[in-house]
């Protein structure tokens, strides 16, 4: 059975939004998990938009959001009104028949609803429940806010980036969304490895700031061992020169050039014949600045494509900085499938990544793109618990369900 | 071979507990990818075996390292590595034969085997005892690149995530440590669970064979700079030191008493953090109720906020924000990240015991409630647990 069918049988709630919580329930749908997205017309994931306007909604804008796409293919989605009882209720209805919940609010909204985890494991005594606020279920921050970028600030990794005489470095407009929802696609399999095991759900909580340390450990370990951060040395490497990114033919081309040992010198010695002068390492380390003028001039005239490949051909870490255009077109990328197009209603075609790991050959097929707001009231809300057309009549007629946002009065 | 330090193991089995008690996984390699994919199974109790040649595992020789005077105590020939502590604890070390890993007895026993293709290129016998394998290597077992030299600087560059970052001018900055590793290692745990609770489902029946890219692992922080050049909506190219599209005020500034993490993206959080530091020209203009407009001019706001925010004390600042529901944040410094309460009070940090001394190093990000994580441990030195295999 393919990878795409590995978890049929499991149902997984997703009351996520935004980048990190939606990541983590797809990768469990693009593993054959049944994923069923919980909005409402009124508060529907915010990357739909942050800046909703009557002029948006009548575009249709909710439906052509290019990163709630990606995140949110091989879902269900529906809408209820979890403020109002009704809407409260179907919810836990269908949690009833779930196994496992997951959401990022921030700390205080769930229990404001009450539909934080008492409430839910009231209906499921076996449900998992995987929370992903910012900061953790636990601690006096944890109703605090943040964003991707948030994340990042808190982490203590900015200090860890770039030179000393730069401020505190980001890596990323939201590096901690996507770290996060890694870790929370890790946290939902843990907990329904041990469910299938025993038969016994449980909460998980998961801190998006803790997911980003670990990315940091070798700044943690040298301040624990040393009583000290390790040095900020822009792109230079403590032991070994050359090493850093070097500008090629065209506007704003680069590419990586790392030297790691004297065969990998030696060999870049072969390719550029001008740099016999600098000697073993030592003396490169001492006059690396001089060296790096000397490789940037060498590597200016090139494509960083071309260098790129005749500089892996003798066996040198070479790479060039794609941007997004240019990793569209990347060969290896190309060879591997791991682009895959689905046709997605009021957008077309559209580019789709694929799973990072692959059983076999081939990358695991991506069969339907995201849901558009709504889709599946009937087939979840009538097919699961069962709802006639009349009573989903109502329900709309309520506002408790429906297929276009709106925006507050 | 005689292990190298065979002091007593008081914690014995004391790990083998948890949501994986039972799961025998096996790491041949030793890289930090493998090593991390690895460690989030021995955090949960899984019984994690590493496979070492008779030099050790290439986590061995990762600084940072353990002070020097510690190894002459314990006459080591090299450094220890506090790195390979932090991938290593609560695992089993054996030195085993890595040109015939199917006698190995920990291998015939394994329900997953963790390999890097390129440190360990005899791996075609696994086949013959049919033992799920995950093989994790920076650019994938297929396509141009599976024979490149790769690197965790290699990986930020073709994944797209370097270019963004830094001065305007270049050089785009090389992000520090091994990031992408971690990351890899992190997806691999993803993909090989996935595989394995598949099998206890009884949807998979064979043993499956998992191709992990270190590389598209990476791209998850990414793939939308592909999806948004495909659409004709490029993002801008590198835009400075802590400023990235479209969201505007984003970036970290000093306050009186350290830096603080600003980032207000939706009209009401913009007006609120006016209104907190009495940004009073920039607070009703509509114009700048979209994020987009404001960082097309942050040439003019940006002096009034970097002006204002150092006024102010960055913890207040912090706590006032987060109140009026602005997502602030203090950006502590290495040293005040062991002190920060909402790290302290979730042990975001656990001890690690190696050679005699400890030090902290990051808790796993995610708690199973009922089934808890191990924080912190000891680490197995090399081949220590070489006479327990040999009674497999």
């Amino acid at each position: 059975m393919s990878t795409d069918k590995l978890l049929n049988g499991l149902r997984i709630i997703d009351l996520s939004m935004g980048w990190a919580g939606p990541l983590a329930a797809r990768n469990l749908a693009d593993m054959g998990a049944q994923v069923i997205k919980v909005e409402s017309c009124t508060h529907f994931d915010w990357w739909r938009s942050w800046e909703a306007t009557p002029e948006w909604v009548a575009d249709n804008g909710a439906e052509k959001a290019l990163p709630y796409l990606s995140v949110n293919r091989n879902k269900l989605d529906i809408t209820l009104d979890l403020e109002s009882p009704t809407g409260r209720q179907l919810l836990l209805d269908l949690v009833a028949k779930a196994d496992a919940v997951i959401e990022n609010y921030s700390g205080s909204v769930l229990p404001k609803l009450k539909l934080d985890y008492p409430h839910l494991k009231a209906v499921n005594n076996e449900l998992v429940m995987v929370s992903m606020p910012a900061f953790g279920s636990t601690g006096p921050w944890a109703n605090y806010r943040a964003y991707g970028s948030t994340v990042e600030h808190s982490s203590g990794l900015p200090h860890l980036t770039g030179s000393s005489h730069q401020p505190p470095t980001m890596q990323h407009v939201a590096l901690g969304d996507a770290i996060g929802g890694l870790n929370g696609t890790a946290a939902l399999l843990s907990a329904l490895w041990h469910k299938q095991k025993t038969g016994r759900g449980q909460f998980v909580d998961l801190s998006q700031v803790e997911c980003l340390i670990p990315l940091g450990a070798e700044g943690v370990l040298h301040q624990s061992v040393h009583g000290s951060p390790p040095p900020r040395r822009g792109n230079d490497h403590p032991d070994f020169s050359p090493h850093g990114v070097y500008p090629c033919e065209g506007e704003d081309q680069w590419i990586l050039i790392q030297i790691s040992s004297e065969e990998q010198w030696l060999a870049l010695q072969g390719v550029c014949a001008h740099l016999g002068r600098f000697g073993n390492n030592e003396e490169r380390v001492t006059h690396r600045a001089e060296l790096d003028k000397t490789l940037a001039q060498w590597t200016s005239n090139q494509h960083s494509t071309v260098l790129m490949q005749q500089l892996q051909s003798a066996g040198i870490t070479a790479a060039t900085l794609h941007n997004g255009l240019s990793l569209l077109e990347d060969e290896h990328l190309h060879a591997r499938g791991y682009m895959q197009w689905l046709d997605r209603a009021f957008v077309g075609k559209q580019p789709h990544p694929s799973l990072p790991f692959r059983n076999g050959k081939k990358a695991s097929p991506l069969n339907n793109p995201a849901p558009t707001l709504g889709q599946h009231n009937k087939q979840v809300l009538g097919g699961i618990l069962g709802l006639d057309d009349t009573e989903l009549e109502q329900l709309q007629l309520d506002g408790i369900i429906g297929n276009k946002p709106t925006l507050p009065i | 071979m005689q292990p190298e330090n065979s002091a007593d193991r008081s914690t014995e089995n004391a790990f083998q507990s948890g949501p994986f008690a039972g799961l025998n996984i096996v790491d041949v390699s030793g890289t930090v990818a493998t090593s991390y994919a690895c460690k989030l199974f021995a955090d949960y109790g899984a019984t994690v075996t590493n496979v070492e040649p008779p030099r050790g595992f290439p986590t061995r020789s990762l600084k940072p390292f353990l002070p020097t005077q510690l190894s002459a105590t314990h006459q080591q020939q090299r450094p220890i590595s506090a790195m390979h502590g932090y991938l290593h604890c609560n695992k089993a070390s054996v030195v085993g034969d890595h040109n015939n890993l199917a006698a190995e007895p920990a291998v015939g026993a394994a329900d997953l085997v963790v390999f890097d293709p390129k440190t360990l290129p005899h791996t075609d016998s696994l086949a013959d005892i049919k033992v799920n394998t995950c093989a994790i290597s920076w650019f994938g077992l297929t396509g141009p690149y599976a024979q490149y030299q790769g690197s965790d600087g290699a990986i930020y560059a073709l994944s797209g995530f370097m270019k963004g970052i830094g001065e305007e001018a270049g050089p785009p900055i090389i992000p520090s440590g091994v990031q992408a590793q971690i990351v890899g290692g992190l997806s691999a745990f993803n993909g090989a669970l996935g595989h394995l609770l598949g099998q206890l489902m009884g949807n998979l029946e064979q043993p499956f064979a998992l191709d992990n890219s270190i590389l598209e692992a990476n791209m998850c922080l990414t793939d939308l700079l592909a999806i948004n050049a495909f659409n004709k909506n490029p993002l801008p190219p590198r835009m400075g030191i802590n400023r990235f599209p479209p969201t505007y005020p984003l970036g970290i500034w000093p306050c009186k008493d350290g830096w603080l993490g600003v980032t207000a993206l939706t009209p009401s959080q913009w007006k609120a953090f006016c209104e907190l530091l009495s940004l009073d020209d920039f607070t009703d203009v509509s114009f700048f109720n979209a994020s987009v407009n404001r960082l097309a001019s942050a040439d003019v706001i940006e002096p009034a906020i970097i002006q204002a925010l150092a006024t102010y004390s960055a913890e207040e600042l912090f706590h006032k924000g987060q109140a009026l529901r602005i997502p602030l944040a203090r950006v502590p410094t290495m040293e005040e990240l062991f002190a920060v309460d909402q790290y302290v009070s979730r042990q975001a940090f656990s001890s690690i015991s190696m050679h005699d001394t400890t030090f902290l190093a990051p808790s796993i990000p995610f708690r199973l409630f009922a089934t808890p994580p191990h924080f912190g441990g000891r680490v197995a030195a090399l081949g220590e647990d070489n006479s327990t295999q040999a009674n497999v």
